[in-house]
């Protein structure tokens, strides 16, 4: 829907900035065709980037319209994600100025500190073309649950391996693709760090782990199956965050 | 002006090979061979000079240079003066088996294993000392493992398992004749689970209640090619005899079951049957002895000494056997065709499964044990299926497109054969394994229920070996 009106703004606006209105040489008194001369319909025609500045325009004068609405604070305006100077320059076709276009996002974010309770519609439409075709604050991650069977699982990477990791509670059990640990990871080491979330915090005979991991060689998939686990048990102790941290695991955990 | 020089020279002028390759000569140098008017070839297609042969001390004094001394090292040829090891020598350090380290501390309070206490239920999880005089039976059968962990502790020990509970009250009822049926078995399990410890178990259990114990250590070595062997006459087909396998056998059997002794030879065998003359009311230790000296009549002794020990009024039997896949394929002997001999022909292999098969069951009750390998174990798919359909496993079925041996099948068909998967051990018993690892000094930590929980988990569940390797070996 956005991107078709997106398309229509930039004709209306380039032909508006090009044509001027016709001239009626049938009107009394009949005028000098001598006399003559088009008048551009926008101020911006003698500019180099007409829509652009058109556009820039537009938003001033809706500023000006609407500025004596009612604000909100900026923490409780709504959140939203402008496009980027390279995709509005995308959008219009011109060469315009990050500094220009700095200005139009000043404007734009005023005008979105503006009450939504009194967003007039018209404001709306002007301001929904320069935002993104994907808004990324509307995407929000679906939370990990324990399911009715009582597993939680987490997905972990490491290298080129990548392990699905379900955790439910029990004794302390393992297999790894059907395997025992055993038979899945002939170093003892790799043991260790498969099961390093579960050390690191002292869970090790509260769960039992069952795991699936592909890709890569032994020792990412052990680590891959760490992360996994560590994100599983989360899940059900979301307070172990500080120990999991603590733990030394990659920089993926530790920026969380 | 005539020119200076003749019209040979200007002919080998024009002669040189490559004339681009030099730079523009200088008119005065045109004539090389003016420069060395001795000899009749230009000094430029001269070979280069001859290297001169070096003098360990000097180099010839070229004009401009400097006398140099070089100094030569002689090279010295590195013998090596070290001492051979004997013939024999790597062989018996290798299969060298050690069963007491003086460093380990002797563990207090250790209990040795006894006739009365090996069913007490209560035992379970603990472990027990393996009583002196027994250690040198089992060694004398060969019932000890190099890799296993005998030379970690002081003296042998066993952990007192489900598995060892479950057997040892078979092993008394068989003893006090409640159970009179011949009880077959074989274990699989994963590697390191404790399938072999499982057979060195039963053995002493049956040292203790005073039965015979025939054990083949490894049923590799029966069919590897490195012991003589040869055709038993009047068989079809050819059964093969290994005779100073045999005779080793015989000797292991009458060191190993001090029992036999007291048992006498019943009667004298026909002359046809035993080439030599046997003394009349020997005993079958003696009888067994006759055989390990002598390998041309091992096997009919052998034969003999079975078929004494299956009278009436003789006591229970315990036959083992490891490496169980093994006896179940081609063999590395080949026949007088020049084909590979089949394991099952052989006249002890064929002896052992004819018990486990259940064609011949023991008259005097007993127990047929077999171990499967899973570190030495040949693909053999028949013996894979036929264990998996006895365990019950029905993810294993039979594959069209294989080839199965229908010798193999065989021994299964009869049925009666129980499959016992050796698992891990439960966190009780591997709590008491650690606890006397601890007592013996091998391990430091401090054994709680998060220790024994978390090596629990690496060892995959209790695997024995598995949780030796990760507690005692992999210490840091």
């Amino acid at each position: 829907m956005r991107g078709s009106q997106n398309r229509s703004f930039t004709s209306t606006n380039s032909s508006r900035a090009i044509a001027a209105p016709p001239i009626d040489l049938t009107q009394d008194p009949p005028s000098n065709p001598q006399n003559a001369r088009v008048i551009p319909a926008s101020p911006s025609y003698f500019t180099g980037r007409p829509d652009s500045t058109d556009n820039y325009l537009d938003l001033l004068a809706l500023l000006r319209r609407y500025q004596t609405l009612p604000t909100v604070a900026p923490a409780q305006a709504p959140r939203v994600a402008w496009r980027t100077v390279t995709q509005y320059r995308l959008l219009v076709g011109e060469p315009v100025r990050a500094s220009k276009y700095h200005k139009v996002i000043e404007v734009l974010q005023r005008l979105n500190r503006i009450h939504p309770a009194v967003m007039p519609s018209p404001l709306k439409q002007a301001m929904e073309i320069y935002k993104r075709d994907i808004d990324p604050y509307a995407v929000s991650k679906r939370p990990n649950i324990i399911d009715a069977d009582g597993r939680a699982y987490g997905v972990g990477r490491r290298k080129s391996s990548s392990a699905k990791v379900y955790l439910v509670q029990g004794e302390g059990e393992v297999l790894v693709n059907g395997k025992s640990i055993n038979n899945a990871f002939g170093r003892i080491h790799d043991r260790e760090s498969a099961l390093w979330a579960l050390k690191a915090t002292g869970r090790m005979d509260k769960y039992n782990v069952w795991a699936l991991v592909s890709g890569g060689g032994s020792t990412g998939q052990a680590e891959a199956i760490t992360l996994g686990a560590a994100k599983a048990l989360m899940v059900f102790e979301p307070a172990l965050k500080p120990a999991l941290r603590r733990g030394q695991f990659s920089s993926e955990f530790q920026s969380q | 002006m005539s020119l200076q020089t003749c019209w040979r020279c200007l002919a080998r002028g024009s002669n040189q090979p490559h004339p681009t390759r030099w730079p523009p000569q200088q008119p005065w140098n045109l004539y090389p061979s003016l420069t060395a008017a001795f000899t009749t070839s230009s000094s430029l297609s001269a070979l280069p000079p001859k290297k001169k042969s070096k003098s360990p001390m000097l180099e010839t004094n070229v004009k401009g240079a400097k006398k140099t001394f070089v100094k030569k090292t002689k090279k010295r040829q590195k013998t090596d003066s070290s001492k051979r090891p004997e013939v024999g020598e790597r062989r018996a350090l290798r299969k060298r088996i050690v069963l007491s380290n003086t460093n380990a501390l002797e563990v207090e309070g250790l209990k040795d294993i006894n006739a009365q206490l090996m069913i007490d239920e209560s035992l379970r999880g603990q472990v027990l000392g393996i009583p002196g005089p027994v250690v040198d039976q089992l060694r004398a059968v060969e019932a000890f493992k190099v890799k296993q962990g005998w030379p970690l502790f002081r003296r042998p020990a066993m952990l007192m398992r489900k598995d060892t509970l479950d057997m040892a009250t078979e092993i008394e009822n068989i003893s006090l004749g409640i159970r009179d049926k011949t009880i077959r078995r074989v274990f699989v399990g994963e590697r390191g689970s404790g399938k072999t410890t499982m057979l060195l178990q039963a053995m002493t259990m049956a040292f203790l209640k005073g039965w015979v114990v025939i054990n083949v250590p490894e049923a590799q070595d029966l069919i590897l090619g490195h012991t003589e062997y040869g055709p038993l006459p009047s068989t079809n087909p050819t059964l093969y005899t290994q005779r100073t396998y045999t005779a080793s056998l015989l000797n292991a059997i009458s060191r190993a079951n001090p029992i036999l002794q007291d048992l006498q030879l019943s009667q004298p065998p026909p002359r046809t049957e035993l080439p030599i003359p046997v003394p009349p009311n020997i005993s079958l230790s003696q009888l067994a002895h006759l055989g390990a000296q002598d390998p041309e009549i091992a096997w009919p002794i052998f034969e003999l000494l079975y078929r004494e020990l299956t009278l009436p009024d003789r006591p229970p039997l315990l036959l083992c056997m490891d490496g169980l896949a093994h006896a179940m394929r081609n063999t590395h002997y080949i026949s007088n065709t020049y084909q590979p001999i089949h394991a099952h022909q052989f006249t002890l292999i064929n002896w052992f499964l004819s018990h486990l098969s259940g064609e011949s069951p023991l008259p005097n009750a007993g127990l047929v044990l077999a171990a499967t390998s899973e570190s030495n174990s040949p693909p053999v798919p028949s013996l894979t299926l036929a264990l998996a359909q006895l365990e019950g496993n029905a993810a294993v079925q039979k594959n069209p497109f294989a080839t199965y041996d229908a010798r193999v099948l065989g021994v299964f068909e009869q049925g009666g054969v129980q499959v016992r998967r050796v698992g891990g051990l439960c966190k009780q018993e591997a709590r008491g394994l650690m606890e006397y690892w601890a007592r013996s000094g091998v391990v430091r930590q401090r054994v709680d229920e998060g220790f024994v929980g978390e090596k629990w988990s690496l060892s995959g569940g209790g695997c024995v070996g598995e949780l030796e390797r990760a507690v005692v070996r992999m210490r840091v």
